[in-house]
């Protein structure tokens, strides 16, 4: 498949000054500043094929948006080339610009105190869109997000998961076929979640366009992206299929018991990892060959009126992946 | 060719920005109809000079206060267009630094400095200037009895033209810093304190700050070229000078934005650092 985004030990450091609390410090600050450097991506390697959708997954501070910023040409990184479908980024060349398109859920580019349509249209002139295209294109993606009646209604009075569909209407009208999407659902009801992820979806699949998707929310990534890279402190920890994750953990298996009288933590304790616990209640984790047995212990030693024997969440694999890199 | 059609499409989006501004404001009509006060307001402050220059009769270098008056009344114009044009985009450029805002902004492929320059403007607030400064510039006109030529009238919005330009290239200069140093507002308070030092001719001032106001800060060039050139009192140096500042200026100003935006992407975490919730948005 041809290669859409190529990453070559791209590194970005960012330098910050050091700012103590206290106005003794903020004196001494005025006069003398101690620089600090903070490695936000360090060496990171990738590549994404045409019409690929990649879940770009970290905790706070990662270096996802750095990199993502990197990628779209708002950021120069320090060392490292990136080539995306042929373009240098931070070169910011028009044709560049008109290929792709970025979604941030925390930024709006709609006006607020006019109809959606009218900051649409003014995509429509920037990105220099046919009248034909813009009006076909319009009308297809209004009529998937339904909310196509909304179009003449005042952005401010639209609700979050509404606006978060004008947002995408507004970065898609020019049919990019690289999107950037920056947490694009977050604070959106389940219901709009729902509808965003839909969307995008079926754009994928409708235009073949390549989805960099970083995101909070594991539904989102779980139902969009087949592919998921996981960084850590700058760092590439995970670049694979996203459900494959957990094989590359211990093979553990996570059992949940309820009980019928109060029950100690610490007999819980030898059999394994004990996620959750509340007396009546806990969650264990224990390796796969030992589940046999140590069910057995549980229905013989404690009080069981249930269990369930589940595989580790990918959530779970992940947050493992980012404790074990940190 | 390319170069026409480019300038056709700015234009272009230089309308709809206009068009969207005036829907946005009309939005709010109290804040519409108080903003047309405050400014008025403010006029007939500044109109207390126009008082004084006619009541002690003040000749300045062979200005009658008539004369005066025309450099006046191409100040306050000068003022309507540049709170009509810039003074909006320019204070928010600052926060589009401090926020964040400009991620979404430098992404779209047309001019980053054309967006955040005319993105929003003003409709309300200048009219009193705009209305104020072409009546006194008319008064000063017609009693300093220039002849009313169409030449004249077109040196005249020439040289308006210029000194908007001009405008344009003095006042980025604060909010442009905050690329480096995020608040610049010192430097603002500077740059509106030049810009009200300048509502008389420039001949009031010794010669070395006439020298620096022309040809380093070209403050002067903005009030005293058009009412100088229909009066015939423009040298043939100054006359130059009039055409090639703005182009030279301009050029300044675009390579410190270069500067400036070249300073974000790659000297500063910028969007990061210096904004509250930091760690998050690196």
């Amino acid at each position: 498949m041809k290669s859409a985004i190529e990453v070559r030990h791209l590194v970005k450091n960012f330098e910050y000054y050091k700012k103590e609390i206290g106005m003794r410090q903020s004196l001494k600050n005025l006069f003398f500043r101690e620089k600090l450097v903070k490695e936000a991506v360090n060496n990171v390697s990738f590549s994404i094929a045409e019409g690929e959708v990649v879940g770009f997954l970290g905790p706070n501070g990662a270096g996802k948006s750095t990199t993502l910023k990197m990628l779209s040409g708002i950021l120069h990184p320090t060392s490292g080339s990136v080539n995306v479908f042929g373009y240098t980024p931070w070169e910011r060349k028009k044709q560049f610009k008109q290929i792709f398109s970025i979604v941030m859920g925390q930024k709006s580019q709609l006006w607020p105190d006019l109809p959606a349509g009218e900051s649409i249209f003014l995509n429509k002139c920037i990105y220099q869109v046919p009248d034909a295209d813009y009006r076909r294109t319009l009308d297809e993606l209004s009529e998937l997000l339904d909310v196509k009646e909304l179009l003449g209604v005042q952005v401010r009075r639209l609700s979050f998961g509404e606006r978060m569909k004008m947002e995408l209407i507004a970065s898609l009208i020019h049919k990019p076929k690289l999107m950037f999407l920056d947490e694009p659902t977050i604070g959106l009801d389940i219901i709009s979640q729902r509808a965003v992820r839909n969307f995008l979806k079926y754009y994928n699949e409708q235009y073949r366009a390549t989805v960099i998707l970083t995101s909070h929310y594991m539904r989102d990534i779980e139902d969009l992206c087949p592919r998921a890279i996981l960084i850590n402190s700058g760092t590439i920890v995970y670049d694979g299929e996203l459900k494959k994750i957990n094989t590359h953990q211990d093979e553990k298996k996570l059992i949940k018991l309820h009980f019928s009288e109060y029950t100690t933590l610490e007999l819980l304790k030898e059999f394994g990892d004990v996620k959750e616990f509340d007396g009546f209640y806990a969650e264990i984790e224990v390796k796969k060959e030992e589940v046999r047995v140590s069910m057995q212990h549980f229905l013989y030693r404690f009080p069981v009126v249930d269990f369930t024997i589940e595989e580790l969440t990918i959530e779970e694999g992940i947050a493992k992946l980012y404790r074990g890199s940190a | 060719m390319n170069f026409v059609i480019e300038m056709r499409r700015h234009l272009y989006i230089l309308m709809l920005f206009a068009k969207n501004s005036i829907i946005s404001q009309m939005e709010y009509r109290a804040n519409f109809v108080t903003g047309i006060f405050v400014e008025a307001a403010f006029l007939v402050a500044k109109l207390l000079y126009v008082v004084v220059v006619y009541k002690t009769n003040i000749h300045i270098d062979g200005l009658t206060p008539d004369t005066i008056l025309m450099f006046m009344g191409t100040h306050i114009l000068l003022t309507g267009i540049y709170m009509g044009l810039f003074f909006n985009n320019f204070q928010r450029l600052t926060e589009y630094v401090r926020t964040g805002m400009l991620d979404l902004m430098i992404v779209k492929p047309i001019s980053l400095q054309f967006l955040v320059s005319v993105r929003h403007i003003e409709v309300g607030m200048p009219i009193p200037n705009i209305i104020a400064g072409s009546i006194m510039v008319s008064i000063g006109w017609s009693a300093s009895d220039i002849p009313f030529t169409l030449l004249n009238i077109l040196l005249f919005i020439i040289f308006i033209f210029i000194a908007t330009i001009l405008t344009y290239c003095i006042m980025i200069i604060p909010p442009l810093l905050s690329f480096w140093f995020v608040n610049t507002s010192a430097a603002s308070e500077i740059s509106y304190s030049v810009w009200d030092a300048n509502n008389m001719p420039k001949l009031i001032y010794n010669k070395w700050i006439q020298r620096i106001g022309t040809f380093i800060i070209p403050v002067f060039i903005v009030t005293n070229y058009a009412p100088l050139i229909v009066l015939h009192k423009l040298t043939k140096v100054e006359m130059v000078w009039g055409i090639l500042a703005p182009l030279i200026f301009f050029m300044l100003i675009r390579m410190l934005w270069k500067q400036a935006l070249k300073y974000i992407a790659v000297q500063t975490c910028n969007f990061g650092c210096l904004r509250k919730g930091e760690e998050e948005s690196l």
